[in-house]
């Protein structure tokens, strides 16, 4: 099982590279993230960077000691996302918001959100790693 | 005595200012490139000879550096004084942080003063201009429309020209705050706007200046002034510069018997 994974990695990162050629910090999902470390947060949007190739969620996120953290997400790229319907205005600052997704392999407060889950209830897929996980563990 | 240096003179005199009137050079309005609708054509592969780049700011030689006079209008960069930290440590650390050593694209207006060739083609409702350093093409749009509603924070911004009389003003707004205005670690937030006027000083001469507006970074908008050339060598042309994969090289084409 574990070999199998590793082979699927192995014809897809190249992939990956080939396709992200031409992009800026563009990276197959286990380069920087942990799919054995799942994630959920809940918190408020501190900023909404629309950037190719990957869009990138800022939140402060309180913790169970009360105390503060501001988390980074990785999204998916900006036209994905409109086509789903998330736009600045869906994430402004201030709105709050959940995210299901994994950690990054530094153990530093970034992750790779894989669903979104908006005040409104709606959950929107939006991570666009090929290699990405589709679910974390627990969702 | 007089009339006759006169009578000498005169004919001499009169030839010296037909010949200065022929030498005197047509208007650059009348003999510069133009599209089939009349407005000024920048077609063409242009470069700065400055030392921009190395630094917008008066500065002397450095090991990195070759001296510039500056393109800053009045010298300064007006940094609000926490962003003025963040440039001095930008600048302590240039060989690391500038995007361009990273490989990354040079963004708005680092890549019109870069010191390496760009090339502009022109359409009427457009320009599309092309570094020849990083993978970019940035698109000013000269077809009357405005920012979009829902813009994105783009590495290049939002470019969106029009014409007065023959200089092409463009208003460049929708940044992100990735890249750097040079290597010296003048940066920029996201609220990075920019007015650019282009401007024929001759057929081969370009005098680009920018007014750059940050709320974020900088206490009040400033300008900047450079010239740039046509490109005139025989067969001359863009050679692809992008660094960002020369990393990766050693891996294409794959080699999957590891052979």
């Amino acid at each position: 099982m574990k070999l199998s994974r590793n082979i699927k990695l192995a014809i897809a990162l190249p992939a990956l590279l080939l396709a992200s050629i031409s992009a800026y910090a563009h990276h197959a999902f286990s380069a920087e993230f942990d799919g054995e470390k799942p994630v959920e947060v809940t918190g408020v949007v501190t900023k909404l960077e629309l950037i190719n190739p990957h869009s990138w969620l800022y939140l402060d996120v309180k913790g169970a000691d009360g105390k503060v953290t501001n988390w980074g997400f990785e999204f998916g790229a900006p036209f994905s996302l409109k086509e789903k319907g998330v736009t600045k205005t869906t994430l402004a600052p201030g709105t709050k918001v959940t995210i299901n997704g994994f950690r990054a392999k530094s153990g530093k407060d970034f992750g790779y959100a894989v669903t979104t889950t908006l005040p409104d209830g709606r959950i929107v897929k939006t991570g666009g790693a090929q290699d990405a996980p589709t679910a974390p563990a627990g969702t | 005595m007089n009339s006759h240096l006169n009578r000498h003179w005169s004919p001499l005199l009169l030839v010296a200012a037909m010949l200065v009137s022929l030498a005197q050079p047509a208007l650059a309005s009348e003999t510069i490139p133009r599209l089939a609708n009349g407005k000024p054509d920048f077609s063409g592969i242009w470069q700065t000879t400055s030392a921009a780049d190395y630094d917008l700011e008066p500065h002397s030689n450095r090991k990195d550096t070759p001296p510039g006079a500056g393109i800053v209008e009045g010298g300064v960069i007006p940094y609000l004084p926490e962003a003025l930290e963040k440039k001095k440590k930008n600048f302590e650390h240039r060989e690391s942080l500038d995007p361009a050593r990273k490989g990354w694209t040079l963004g708005v207006p680092r890549a019109v003063y870069y010191p390496e060739p760009f090339q502009i083609f022109q359409r009427q409702a457009d320009l599309n201009l092309v570094p020849q350093f990083g993978h970019s093409v940035r698109t000013i749009h000269t077809n009357g429309t405005d920012h979009p509603k829902d813009p994105n924070d783009w590495w290049l911004g939002d470019s969106r020209g029009y014409w007065e009389g023959d200089t092409l003003v463009v208003d460049v707004a929708d940044f992100n705050d990735k890249t750097w205005l040079d290597s010296a670690g003048n940066f920029h937030s996201d609220a990075l706007h920019i007015v650019e006027h282009w401007k024929f000083l001759d057929n081969n001469t370009i005098a680009y200046k920018a007014t750059i507006e940050d709320k974020n970074v900088f206490s009040r908008p400033w300008n900047i002034d450079v010239i740039l050339y046509r490109h005139r060598e025989k067969n001359f042309q863009l050679i692809e510069d992008y660094r960002f994969t020369l990393d990766y090289d050693q891996y294409y084409p794959p080699k999957p018997d590891n052979k």
